[in-house]
């Protein structure tokens, strides 16, 4: 009998899968209950804010901190001569905790102040003087290329932070004997992950050195480590503990390290702890959106439309930072090979320094910038040959068995049944008078096998609790995608227990098995897999010690342990059995996935991920030929993520990635003038609202991975991918036209159908 | 400003505070009574997060000066879930439905979502699909495409209805 009679929620089936969502915060969400990290509140906590630079490029001069310290209840002032400024970064150490000498961009972290409330940070940040020399800036990628470009940062000469030339096939062959080769430029902008909740943390260090950030992460392990270093601290002093997300989408891989490192050092200068959270306003112009782009691309094909080989020249514009935008142009520039068979490919890909807002990382990684400007050339040449765009992807698309262009072992792959079930629930055959069609393609990796090579798949610990519950430690993280309801099935089903005796025990560096995190569509995958591996391992332990305890064999099938001569065992007999003869231990199954190696090379050819999913979309479009208005009647999202096994949370990832490649195609991208982001607030950047999502079916094809925990595969980041390719090409099919530069609104569209222009 | 004696009614129950009028009931809420459920999202009154109701009809709370509320009803995300508990469920029929129907992901925006359309249902108990997603146009959700969202409300409703749901402490009129 419980100590507090309470009514138990009457949980109904879903009324499109077999479970509900099992997020273990499900109810504190509900309720209000659940805490963020702008909920945190520590006894003695100290308020953080931070002094920016007001130029897009500036030599620093002069520091004088005097006033701040004057400010009643300020109790620290940090510049970059008080602290060790250790240089940091993810792929190129380019940035420092406060900017020294050299202001980047507006918004470039010059000061930190601690206080006792926010009203007093405030205005000690006001009472600080700088003087600052303004240097020349450069907004333009292309401008930072030229040879009399300022440079932004000294050791970088021709402000490239990363490039890359790559070769496969015979790309210059191929184009001379081509029949046709049809060629466009494109480009996409910078777009901001905007998760609903503004990033916020709380940094507590102690006398012993040790310290503690609260902040929720993707990867808060990579993190940790991140952190230890630039602050020079040994990695076990360091403990990130999570309080609940409020969304991440790419942008909490790493969140705002400036954010963490500046609270941190406050606390440590304090002994404090020290809150620091970013307005809405900073989200826009210090946080990390991901790097636009400017592709141009050719195409050469047979006359009967086989692909022969692709070039493109990609630029992307980098900002003043760099954190993961050299992986995510990577990305960008290399996946959309893969969805084809395309034999021959050339490209040269640079990322270049602006002094603007740095970039880092958003769901789908820059493949679904890509996948807008090559699906909408495969379409410029379905018109040119005159073939229907569904048959030439068809008669070109990647299949099961494919060793792909750059070498990609596509074990399972139903895209050719994604194709043709997308193009018949739209009405590709059956068109409605007025409407424009359109379809595209994508693929994704799931479970990076290369973002370090070494460290390529995920473990997890179950454990058997006194009372006969079973405990998962994972260090994968939920963020209301699904993860967790999809461990608790993966582990119920092969223990053969009901999903309520499992719990999940999450969100602490300190205690939960080090993870690579919650991205690269790596949490099912890989992350489930460790999860069934542990609930194994947890099985094989529980039938030993009872086994022992009986004197007798026992197995433990459908969700019973029983001895051989029928006798039933209770799971709590046995973990106290276990528990009392070895005074204390308990009943603990760890499990690790580790994928087989990559053979994947220097120049980037080989295998890059456990496994790919699959995507074709389908979208149905009404443009008004008078002002170009669009509309957007209905995508049907057709998937191969393998066996679903949590379908709520599948439905969950299709409709809110669905929208978000709608926000992608027709809404949003940042606006800048001359290095402000001119467009910094929800009312400017527009999101899509209630109003604005169309209709959106979807399909499963559940056809069996190999490698998967059941045959599953990823879905929360192709889910993305092929949406505003397939829109815009909906578009051009409406029009005539084509808007070669996202977001597609309806003035681009009438220039462009009016006026043949196309400069956003 | 000077602080003044403002008094009103929180969930349900008489309140007094001495207070700067001109403070966001956003903070006020948050930093004076500690009722976190009501969330920041952007202090504009672009996203809909930190929406309330006052005297029945939904705010965004960032919005309305602290001195506004003097005299006025002010109901949050708190006072929907006492309500559920006062009649011996475990949440309110509204809440239950968002869970069942896959409409909480990473929740930030939820609070504000069941406040607008608890307000919806208390005008309208029987809403259309289109008047569900006029309801929540002015909440921001990042995470479902606002299509289950749509689907709890619509089956809130049914179950509002069957149960004889009433209300008696919002404020509504």
């Amino acid at each position: 009998m419980p100590a507090i009679k309470k009514a138990e929620p009457v949980i109904r089936k879903g009324r499109s899968g077999s479970a509900v969502n099992q997020d273990p915060d499900v109810w504190a969400k509900i309720t209000g209950k659940a805490v963020y990290g702008t909920d945190l509140y520590f006894p003695g906590m100290l308020y953080g804010k931070i002094l920016r630079s007001p130029h897009p490029h500036a030599r620093i001069k002069r520091i004088d901190t005097a006033g701040a310290y004057a400010v009643p209840g300020v109790r620290s002032v940090l510049t970059a001569g008080d602290i060790s400024n250790k240089s940091y970064g993810i792929v190129v150490e380019d940035e420092q905790p406060l900017a020294h000498n050299r202001a980047r961009y507006i918004g470039d972290e010059v000061a930190a102040v601690a206080a006792v409330d926010e009203e007093s940070a405030s205005k000690a940040l006001e009472a600080i003087k700088i003087e600052y020399e303004p240097l020349p800036a450069i907004f333009d990628p292309t401008e930072a290329l030229l040879d009399e470009a300022v440079q932004i940062h000294n050791n970088c000469p021709g402000n490239i932070a990363w490039e890359r030339d790559m070769e496969r096939g015979e790309p210059e062959r191929a184009f001379a004997g081509a029949d046709l080769v049809v060629e466009n430029e494109f480009s996409i902008p910078s777009v901001h992950p905007t998760y609903l909740e503004p990033i916020a943390c709380v940094a507590v260090s102690d006398y012993m050195e040790n310290l503690t950030i609260y902040t929720a992460l993707q990867s808060p392990d990579v993190v940790r480590e991140i952190i230890a270093e630039a602050l020079e601290l040994p990695l076990s002093k360091v403990r990130i503990i999570g309080p609940v997300m409020g969304g991440g989408f790419g942008g909490r891989v790493y969140g705002n390290l400036k954010l963490y490192l500046l609270s941190s050092l406050l606390s440590m200068h304090t002994g404090s702890s020290v809150k620091m959270r970013l307005t809405r306003e900073e989200e826009f112009t210090v946080g990390r959106p991901m790097i636009a782009a400017r592709m141009k691309v050719r195409m050469a094909l047979r006359r009967d439309g086989t692909f022969l080989a692709r070039e493109s020249d990609i630029i992307t514009d980098n900002g003043a930072y760099s954190a993961q935008a050299p992986w995510v142009s990577k990305t960008l520039s290399e996946r959309n090979d893969s969805v084809y068979r395309i034999p021959n490919i050339k490209t040269r890909a640079r990322l270049v320094y602006t002094n603007k807002v740095p970039t880092a990382q958003y769901r789908g990684y820059g493949n679904q910038a890509a996948n807008f400007a090559y699906e909408s050339l495969i379409d410029q040449a379905a018109q040119k040959l005159s073939l229907d765009p569904l048959h030439l992807r068809l008669k070109n698309c990647t299949r099961a068995g494919d060793v792909t262009v750059h070498g990609l072992d596509i074990k399972s792959c139903a895209l050719s049944e994604c194709l043709q079930k997308a193009a018949e629930k739209v009405g590709w055959n059956n068109r409605k008078e007025g409407c424009g069609y359109g379809i595209s393609a994508g693929i994704h990796a799931s479970g990076s096998l290369v973002a370090n090579k070494d460290f390529r798949g995920a473990s997890a610990r179950a454990v058997l609790e006194l009372d006969g519950r079973m405990t998962v430690y994972t260090g994968e993280q939920e963020y209301g995608q699904g993860a967790y309801g999809a461990f608790v099935q993966i582990a119920a089903r092969t223990l053969g227990l009901e999903p309520q005796l499992l719990t999940i025990y999450c969100r602490d560096t300190l205690v939960t098995p080090y993870s690579q995190g919650a991205l690269a569509n790596r949490q099912t995958t890989i992350g489930g897999r460790a999860v069934q591996l542990a609930a194994e391992e947890l099985k094989k332990l529980i039938e030993e010690a009872a086994s022992e305890m009986t004197g007798e064999p026992v197995k433990m099938i459908g969700g019973s342990l029983a001895a051989v001569s029928g006798k039933l065992i209770r799971f709590d007999e046995v973990a106290r059995y276990h528990h009392h003869r070895t005074s204390g231990l308990t009943l603990a199954g760890e499990g690790c996935y580790v994928p087989p190696p990559s053979k994947y090379d220097e120049t980037s050819y080989g295998n890059i991920s456990v496994t790919y999913s699959f995507a074709a979309h389908a979208a149905e479009v009404k443009v008004d030929r008078e002002t170009g208005a669009l509309t957007v009647h209905r995508i049907v999202a057709v998937h191969d993520s393998g066996h679903i096994v949590n379908p709520p949370g599948a439905r969950g990832q299709i409709y809110g990635g669905v929208t978000q490649g709608l926000g992608f195609g027709c809404y949003e991208g940042y606006v800048f003038d001359r290095g402000k982001v001119a467009n910094s607030s929800l009312a400017d950047y527009r999101i899509p609202t209630a109003l604005d999502v169309p209709r959106i079916d979807y399909h499963f094809i559940e056809i069996n991975d190999p490698e998967g925990p059941f045959g599953a595969k990823g879905l929360g980041e192709v889910v993305q991918v092929p949406v505003p390719g397939a829109i815009a090409n909906a578009v051009a099919d409406a029009t005539g036209v084509r808007v070669t530069n996202l977001p597609i609104t309806a003035e681009k569209i009438y220039r462009t159908m009016f006026k043949g222009e196309c400069d956003g | 400003m000077k602080e003044q004696v403002i008094a009103f009614e929180l969930n349900g129950e008489k309140v007094e505070t001495y207070t700067d009028p001109a403070l966001s009931l956003l903070h006020l809420l948050r930093s004076r009574f500690n009722l976190l459920g009501t969330k920041e999202g952007c202090g504009r009154g672009e996203c809909g997060a930190c929406t309330v109701l006052v005297d029945g009809r939904a705010v965004n709370s960032c919005l309305v000066p602290a001195g506004k509320v003097r005299g006025r009803k002010v109901y949050t995300i708190e006072g929907v879930t006492a309500e559920g508990l006062l009649r011996g469920a475990k949440v309110h029929p509204l809440q239950e439905a968002f869970v069942e129907s896959g409409a909480v992901q990473c929740g930030f925006c939820t609070p504000g979502m069941v406040m607008s359309t608890y307000a919806l249902l208390n005008d309208n108990p029987s809403p259309s699909p289109e008047e569900v997603r006029e309801a929540i146009s002015g909440n921001l959700c990042r995470c479902s495409g606002y299509k289950q969202i749509e689907e709890a409300v619509l089956e809130a409703a049914q179950r509002l209805k069957a149960q004889d749901w009433q209300d008696r402490n919002s404020g509504k009129t």
